[in-house]
């Protein structure tokens, strides 16, 4: 039998902070920046 | 002069024709032969799928562009290869059968001396009986199917604000599927908006997906370093799914579907089914239907294509266990070996294996998603092929080949999960390299630095950017070829 939903309920709940900033206008502006950064890194990388 | 045909004006076509044009100038003839009069921002049909967009926000039509640019474009199919031409004459040629309504079914032969197969998919809702739009479940592969999609889990809605409880299906509709992050997009997008009615408790949402485990994405999962731990795509997309109360089936081949119900087989061989009001399940992929002849008129489609349709390139097909599988498999140009002046770029060529480890259940099923070939690697193969072509038409046999392997690609995927501008939610991925190495990264396969993920409202803000800077980039506005693939 299939153990996913079991391993889905073992799995870690993010707190309601995390689950704010995940939100959060003001903190996600930053993550904008730097996910857009890591992107494109690999961009760059791909720049053969 | 020399002339370029292109196969299917997709993502990897179209990158392809636009970059040809510019690299090459008008003395040089590129040809688009592709059915649809309409280009398609094809992720974003996920939105479509919900009724957040309509199709005139995920399509335009390819003829304006094309004239713009000098682009010969023929709305048509191409139907048959002859990479030698005929005994008479040695030019190759390409069959094509018009589907512009002003030519329909009239047929042609275009001669060329490059050409770029970029026909993407065939949706191979054929394979599960009862699959797909014409069966009992939905797909939101086309900007049509979307729309169906999308009408039919209003119905839902309307259903649960009825007090009627609902039961959501969304994943994969055969054991060899690819794009599960399609389907993962999709479930959660459908979790928001069903939240989003006030109707939650009502919609039991299942995800049931071919991947042998969730966070697998066809890619064989990654490994994210996050404060300071390292961690695993699975246990990422299981806290996910806990947080949004989605349930999973994984390692699942559907065999078939009836009204209301999908039967399936998982890898370790049980069988079981799940009745469903609602249900979008993406069909498998195969090549489209392309043959090949010889210069005397000979079959030579197996010389050209693989088993699944797709073509060969200069891939390394020998077949070999799980265990012996190298980067070094993974084609470079994409180029086919025994005609160099044809190429095979996005998800027309045949890749030499799977990325992710495929299971058989006892019964003999094979469960092993196929590799994702999503529109980054895509439009970077259009754009190589692009540059191969004319450097090959600028310096013949001198000419430099750049390479671009997935085994030397990163690739950089926004999964949607929720739309809107303050309460949308995406997970944002970067992966490098897409095929893992295990002998430049011996612990994981890939580079841990490179490889990343993160949930939030900031990955719904670059997906929706996304959607404007491509449909932006495929309409050839100025500055265009300065947004990469
Ligand atoms: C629902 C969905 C969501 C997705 N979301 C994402 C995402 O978020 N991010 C991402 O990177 N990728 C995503 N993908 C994958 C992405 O769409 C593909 O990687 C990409 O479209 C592949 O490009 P392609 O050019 O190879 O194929 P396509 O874009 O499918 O283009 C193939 C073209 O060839 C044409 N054609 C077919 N047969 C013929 C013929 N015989 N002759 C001439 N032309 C022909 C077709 O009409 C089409 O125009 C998604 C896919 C789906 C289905």
């Amino acid at each position: 039998m299939d153990a996913t939903d079991a391993d889905i309920a073992a799995a870690p709940l993010p707190t309601d902070k995390t689950l704010s900033a995940r939100q959060s206008v003001v903190v996600q502006f930053g993550r904008f920046l730097a996910i857009n950064l890591k992107m494109f890194k690999i961009i760059r990388k791909d720049r053969h | 002069m020399a002339r370029v045909v292109i196969l299917g004006g997709g993502i990897a076509g179209h990158t392809a024709a636009l970059h040809l044009t510019r690299m090459l100038g008008r003395t040089n003839e590129v040809v688009v032969v592709t059915p649809n009069s309409m280009w398609n921002w094809i992720p974003s049909n996920i939105w479509v799928g919900v009724g957040r967009m309509d199709t005139e926000q995920v399509t335009f039509p390819l003829a304006p562009i094309y004239r713009r640019k000098g682009i010969d474009h023929r709305q048509a199919l191409a139907t048959a290869i002859h990479p030698e031409g005929t005994s008479d004459d040695h030019t190759p040629f390409v069959e094509v059968t018009y589907t512009d309504p002003t030519r329909q079914g009239e047929t042609a032969r275009l001669t060329y001396d490059f050409l770029i197969n970029a026909t993407g998919p065939k949706l191979n809702f054929g394979a599960t009986p009862g699959l797909g739009p014409d069966g009992f479940t939905k797909s939101v592969c086309t900007a049509g199917h979307a729309v169906e999609a999308s009408q039919s889990l209003a119905k839902a809605i309307e259903k649960m604000k009825r007090g009627e409880p609902q039961t959501i299906v969304i994943g994969v509709g055969h054991g060899t599927c690819t794009c599960e992050g399609a389907a993962f997009e999709y479930a959660f997008n459908v979790e928001h908006e069903v939240r989003q009615a006030g109707v939650r408790d009502l919609a039991d949402i299942v995800y049931l997906t071919n991947e042998f485990e969730l966070g697998d994405f066809g890619v064989g999962g990654l490994t994210f370093t996050q404060q300071g731990f390292q961690t695993t795509s699975k246990l990422w997309t299981e806290s996910l799914f806990r947080e949004r109360g989605i349930r999973a089936i994984t390692g699942a081949h559907v065999e078939r579907v009836e009204e209301g119900v999908v039967f399936f087989e998982q890898v370790d061989g049980s069988k079981d089914s799940l009745a469903f009001d609602f249900a979008m399940l993406l069909p498998p992929f195969r090549g489209v239907d392309l043959k090949a002849f010889d210069a005397d008129g000979v079959d030579i489609s197996e010389k050209l294509f693989a088993p699944n349709g797709f073509m060969k390139v200069d891939a390394d097909y020998t077949a070999k266990p799980f265990a012996d599988w190298r980067a070094e498999d993974w084609p470079k140009t994409y180029q086919v070996p025994s005609y160099p002046n044809i190429f095979a770029v996005g998800i027309a060529f045949a890749p030499p294996h799977q990325i992710s480890q495929p299971r058989t259940s006892p019964n003999g099923t094979l469960i092993a998603p196929s590799p994702p070939r999503t529109g980054m690697p895509s439009g970077i193969m259009g754009k190589l092929a692009a540059s191969n072509i004319t450097a090959l038409i600028k310096n013949g046999s001198k000419a430099k080949m750049k390479t671009a392997s997935m085994s030397d690609m990163g690739a950089a995927c926004v999964a949607s999960a929720g739309s809107g501008l303050r309460d949308g939610s995406a997970a944002s991925m970067t992966m490098y390299p897409v095929v893992p190495d295990s002998v430049r990264y011996p612990v994981t396969g890939r580079s841990v630095a490179d490889t990343y993920g993160e949930i939030g409202l900031a990955g719904h803000w670059i997906k929706a950017l996304l959607h404007y800077l491509f449909i932006y980039k495929a309409k050839a506005r100025p500055g265009w070829w300065l947004i990469p693939e």
